[in-house]
């Protein structure tokens, strides 16, 4: 559905990620990991279409997203980004009915039936139907993650791009959310999904893209992108892999009493 | 979410009392029910008509339609630029325009020419802060400001350099002018300002649907498929043909463009949908009554109405607002 063709990464001038090819196959939740300032949000701007590669192509289904309109684009791929301007004087609904821009003419100013469909279905799909008529900025953090990812699924795009979702969010919350981005993914969706957590990332995710050392350093299933070698070389960081009772695999930074990492 | 469609209605018979009423006060005393004949009659040959649909009908018309214009202009790019402390006089349409005017009227440029200058040095100011505030293929937002500031700072040292320069006949032309008045306005001042009104209005119209997405950020607007750029020069073009359209014909009236939108977001929110419209009922409500006591208060002189609508409506606005905002914490 998404696929990178040699395409490298760079913003303003800089390479960030050097020429890479995977291939994003619809129904899959895609964790893109990797540390601050290696690329992770770029790559998702030039997924989306919002920023050319530097090299190479990508692909959008049979498109190259660069090259489409943006409300072209808006129909094609959804992304939640982590932009946290403010909003002010919006119910959770009118920030959710955001999503149906795209379907609108510019002279179609009222909600139509597929309108209301679409948002509060999006709104009982993030657990927010109770919420609809709130003020934005009376939810909490993890309330607002849910409505901006009710957005992008009334956006009803096949594809959806999230910039750490589950960056500031409690335990519990960032388990939830990430559930209901598998959710998605299981639903027919593509969900590709940059995060720090990357425990979260191995448990919920079907397959992760590491960036690390200005290159796609492994994009596969957890099972094998949890070796100690890749992790170390994207984090920069000793690490050791250890199996939780489920089978998972989990990665844990070995620090030292010193407060210097070992081999730093 | 109902309610709004009937505040709204509200709004518009406000507007419409706020017309009939000043319609009914003027320098001279007439008669509520001569008056009201003369509306029903206006080919009927008394004095009464005259006074009515060549003095006051056209004034009250004006001040309407300038009052909607820079309130529907302040509305716009308030919601373009997410700031609340922007005007329709952001982009240096004022004083450009008044720069021209003092320079026309020292040239010694007949006033029937007057309008259309100021509209033209207007338009132009406006633009000219666009062009130097471009970015990429869009505008940046901080720099629109600033460039506004400076080129009005410009503008109106050079309105000040003529003013002390010229003789006092010129500066009372001038001073009357910046003061911002609808006194001796007819219906050609109406009808000239009209197109440029419309097809203002018409810019706003299309940017409706981008202005509401535009309040979650240009990011998350760009996400849903808004072209930010091209919203950013239509909203701009609109507000910039609506605020000279305003400041030709009535010179710098501050103030209406500023608060008028706040007041107006928080009866009916702040979708643009709602918001435009409840701008222009209020703004012209406004505009006509503060016209209405520019010709009465103290009769037969006439008051500006832009001072008017500063000394009445700033008080009433800060109490307004200050207190509506204790009522929304309680």
């Amino acid at each position: 559905m998404i696929a990178l063709r040699n395409a490298a990464i760079g913003i303003e001038g800089r390479t960030l990620i050097a020429p890479a090819t995977a291939s994003l196959a619809s129904g899959r939740f895609v964790a893109v990991l990797g540390p601050n300032g290696v690329g992770k949000t770029t790559l998702l701007r030039v997924l989306s279409g919002a920023l050319r590669p530097i090299g190479g192509e990508v692909r959008l289904g049979d498109v190259d997203p660069a090259a489409l309109a943006p409300l072209e684009r808006a129909h094609r791929v959804a992304f939640v980004t982590s932009d946290d301007a403010p909003v002010e004087g919006l119910t959770a609904r009118d920030v959710v009915a955001s999503g149906r821009y795209p379907f609108h003419r510019w002279w179609e100013w009222s909600e139509n039936p597929g309108d209301t469909g679409a948002i509060d279905g999006a709104l009982a799909a993030v657990g927010m139907d109770g919420f609809a008529e709130r003020r934005f900025e009376t939810l909490s953090s993890g309330e607002r993650q849910r409505i901006w990812i009710a957005l992008a699924l009334a956006q009803e795009a096949p594809v959806v791009l999230l910039d750490e979702p589950t960056s500031h969010l409690d335990v519990r919350v960032a388990h939830e959310i990430l559930a209901l981005l598998r959710a998605q993914a299981r639903a027919g969706r593509t969900i590709v999904c940059a995060m720090h957590d990357i425990n979260d990332a191995a448990t919920y995710a079907d397959m992760l893209m590491l960036l690390g050392d200005e290159r796609m350093l492994a994009f596969d299933v957890p099972e094998r992108v949890f070796t100690a070698s890749l992790l170390e070389r994207a984090y920069g960081i000793p690490m050791e892999i250890v199996r939780a009772a489920s089978g998972a695999p989990r990665a844990f930074a070995i620090g030292s009493a010193s407060g210097a990492y070992p081999g730093s | 979410m109902t309610k709004v469609p009937l505040r709204l209605a509200g709004l518009l018979a406000i507007a419409l009392l706020a017309l009939v009423a000043s319609l009914l006060v003027g320098g001279s005393y007439v008669a509520p029910g001569d008056l009201l004949y003369a509306l029903a009659h206006p080919h009927a040959n008394t004095d009464v008509v005259t006074i009515l649909w060549q003095l006051r009908m056209p004034r009250v018309c004006i001040a309407a339609v300038v009052g909607a214009e820079l309130a529907i202009a302040g509305a716009l790019l308030q919601g373009l630029l997410r700031n609340p402390l922007v005007d329709s006089y952001l982009t240096g349409v004022s004083p450009g325009a008044a720069a021209a005017i003092a320079l026309s009227v020292v040239a010694g440029i007949a006033a029937p020419a007057l309008p259309a200058i100021g509209f033209v040095a207007g338009l132009g100011t406006a633009m000219l802060v666009a062009a130097f505030a471009r970015r990429g293929a869009g505008l940046d937002a901080i720099r629109l400001i600033l460039c506004g500031v400076s080129l009005s700072a410009l503008f109106s040292a050079v309105v000040t350099l003529v003013l002390t320069r010229a003789g006092a006949d010129y500066a009372a032309q001038i001073l009357a002018w910046l003061a911002g008045s609808t006194a001796g306005r007819g219906w050609h001042d109406l009808f000239f300002t009209l197109p440029y009104a419309a097809l203002g209005l018409a810019f706003a119209l299309v940017a409706v649907p981008a202005l509401n997405v535009l309040r979650l950020g240009e990011t998350r607007a760009t996400a849903v498929g808004v072209n930010v750029a091209r919203t950013q020069w239509v909203i701009l073009i609109a507000a910039a043909l609506l605020a000279a359209s305003a400041v030709a014909v009535s010179g710098s009236i501050g103030f209406v463009g500023l608060v008028v939108p706040h007041l107006a977001r928080r009866v009916v929110g702040g979708d643009a949908r709602a918001l435009l419209p409840a701008s222009a009922f209020l703004g012209a409500a406004l505009c006509a009554i503060a016209d209405a006591a520019s010709r009465s208060i103290a009769a037969p002189a006439e008051l500006p109405v832009g001072v008017l609508l500063a000394f009445v409506g700033v008080p009433t606005f800060l109490y307004l607002y200050l207190n509506m905002q204790k009522v929304a914490r309680a």
